[in-house]
């Protein structure tokens, strides 16, 4: 019984993580219709942003998350700005824009690897004792994770329902000619929906780094992000964030009673299963709503 | 009141081979309520694609408020005052009416983000002044019970409404109406026309209308003008009777295109 809290508070902590990604790849790929390769290096990039800003420069956790925060926003939008949007002003088909993001992907994961070298480093925080709920160890590292993922979430949530900006990025995501016709500037909409970008993989990335590792190819994990996705439903917010709390807990569970080792068989298991008996997806009606 | 606002000159677009518009001028004074006809593929939605800058016209000029508009974004064609309605309705679906309406009226940025999540009282008065215009403007097309309702789960009939209140939202000074009665009944042209003749009245659009109902058109033209487009090119311009016994118009309608202008009177 022990075993299963634990595992379950870490499996939504993990959970929580894979959200941002979910949330990361969808916000992108409803706005414009292609998907966001270069999400990865964004999340490696602000995990060893953060990374330097404590172990070179001694800074506190606080004040490196939000030079990452800041730094992987800036990076985000420069990709949209260099990459992605002068191919939309010529109208490029979308297949262009994938290319052009793995293009993206490849050259920072690979600046990364110039700079830092191809090896695991542990995130330098130190581990936070885990607290003991009777013989339950809940990991304090899970609690702050999931806790601060989900007011992230939150916040998103919130500016997208809550305020006229989300409003345009979810008219946008509808049909961004008209969305355009109607007064909303695509270039401010392409720099809100990068930003919101480069926030979730910077937040995710450090996390990730925390509970596993620091390395270049740490991106990859957007993989179980995508997973997730198609589990929840393609497309939708709300099933991207149950997609993914559900694998991040199945994940945790197969850890802890079978073995890590085939943590990721499960997952991709999973994934078949789920689409023999949803092939939409556990929430997923149609790609109608897509915010 | 005869100030011009919009003036086209020898617009010309060129589809590959084929001329969608050929060298069309016209223009329009401010208030005035214009009629735009002619047999399908004449061209006349491609002119409204052509104000509101989807694409870029061969040759020509697009003149208004005195500024050529040419090469300028939707959204800033949007926000110096020209807004339109589409043949086939392009609302948001999954939005409801009131956001659909509301999403319009933002079109001019007033307060910023910071002010909006720490809710400063400048930021909550522009969104109180927001609800409360949005609201009355889907009072104005009788939308007001139907605020929160998705608007794909609307009628058809309401739809097109819906579109006409967040046409309007944008404040306009030029609206472009691509078929407004498109799909409607004997019964549902007559309330669209009043409605249609009040927004005219009462909010001094300058207006073009697209549209094949002929009742409606004569009817809402019957004080102005209506222009007859015909593969691509202008072929009449005349009061709702004058052009109702146009032997070139009636020609083209009845569907002798090619060589109706060569026998005229033939």
């Amino acid at each position: 019984m022990e075993l299963f809290i634990q595992q379950l508070v870490s499996g939504i902590s993990i959970g929580a993580i894979y959200s941002l990604l979910a949330v990361g790849y969808a916000l992108v790929y409803s706005v414009y219709n292609f998907t966001n390769w270069a999400f990865d290096a964004f999340m490696a990039f602000g995990a060893f942003i953060a990374f330097t800003s404590i172990s070179s420069l001694f800074l506190p956790f606080w004040a490196a998350g939000a030079i990452s925060i800041v730094l992987t926003i800036i990076l985000a939008v420069s990709a949209e700005k260099l990459a992605y949007s002068p191919l939309r002003a010529r109208k490029a088909p979308r297949l262009f824009m994938m290319i052009s993001a793995m293009g993206v992907n490849l050259a920072i994961v690979n600046i990364i690897n110039l700079i830092y070298g191809g090896t695991f480093r542990k995130f330098p925080v130190d581990a936070l004792q885990p607290i003991f709920i009777g013989n339950v160890s809940i990991g304090r590292t899970d609690l702050v994770a999931g806790g601060i993922s989900f007011v992230v979430l939150a916040l998103l949530w919130a500016f997208l329902y809550r305020t006229r900006w989300g409003l345009g990025v979810r008219a946008s995501s509808i049909d961004i000619l008209t969305a355009s016709l109607m007064g909303i500037n695509n270039n401010g909409v392409a720099i809100v929906v990068f930003t919101l970008t480069g926030i979730l993989s910077s937040v995710a990335g450090i996390f990730y780094g925390i509970k596993y590792a620091v390395y270049p190819m740490m991106g990859m994990v957007t993989i179980k992000a995508m997973i997730a996705s198609i589990v929840g439903g393609l497309g939708s917010l709300p099933a991207a964030i149950v997609g993914s709390m559900i694998l991040g807990i199945l994940e945790t569970m197969v850890s802890g009673y079978i073995s890590s080792t085939y943590r990721d068989l499960f997952s991709f298991l999973f994934l078949i299963v789920i689409l023999l008996f949803f092939p939409n997806g556990l929430m997923g009606k149609s790609v109608e709503e897509k915010l | 009141m005869s100030e011009e606002i919009l003036s086209i000159k020898n617009l010309t677009v060129d589809f590959g081979g084929v001329r969608a518009v050929n060298d069309v001028s016209l223009s329009l004074r401010k208030g005035e309520f214009i009629g735009l006809i002619g047999p399908n593929g004449a061209g006349k939605t491609t002119i409204f694609n052509l104000i509101t800058n989807a694409f870029q016209p061969t040759s020509g000029e697009i003149i208004f408020k005195g500024q050529s508009i040419l090469g300028k974004s939707p959204d800033q064609i949007c926000r110096l005052g020209i807004s339109r309605t589409f043949q086939n309705i392009r609302l948001f679906p999954q939005m409801t009416a009131y956001e659909n309406v509301e999403l319009g009226l933002h079109s001019t940025p007033r307060y910023s983000l910071a002010e909006a999540f720490i809710r400063t009282p400048r930021a909550a008065r522009i969104e109180a002044e927001t609800r409360k215009r949005a609201h009355e403007l889907l009072e104005m097309v009788n939308l007001s019970q139907h605020a929160n309702a998705r608007a794909s789960s609307l009628p058809y009939g309401l739809q097109r409404r819906l579109e006409l209140a967040r046409a309007m939202a944008t404040s306009p000074e030029l609206l472009l109406l691509d078929e407004p009665a498109a799909g409607m009944n004997e019964d549902e042209c007559k309330e669209l026309v009043q409605l249609i003749r009040q927004i005219h009245n009462t909010m001094g659009y300058t207006m073009i209308m697209i549209e094949h109902h002929m009742n409606v058109v004569m009817d809402l033209c019957r004080d102005s003008l209506i222009y007859v487009l015909n593969l691509g090119s202008l072929l009449a311009v005349g009061s709702p009777a004058e052009i109702q016994n146009n032997p070139d118009v009636i020609r083209a309608y009845l569907g002798e295109r090619k060589n109706g202008r060569d026998n005229a009177h033939a």
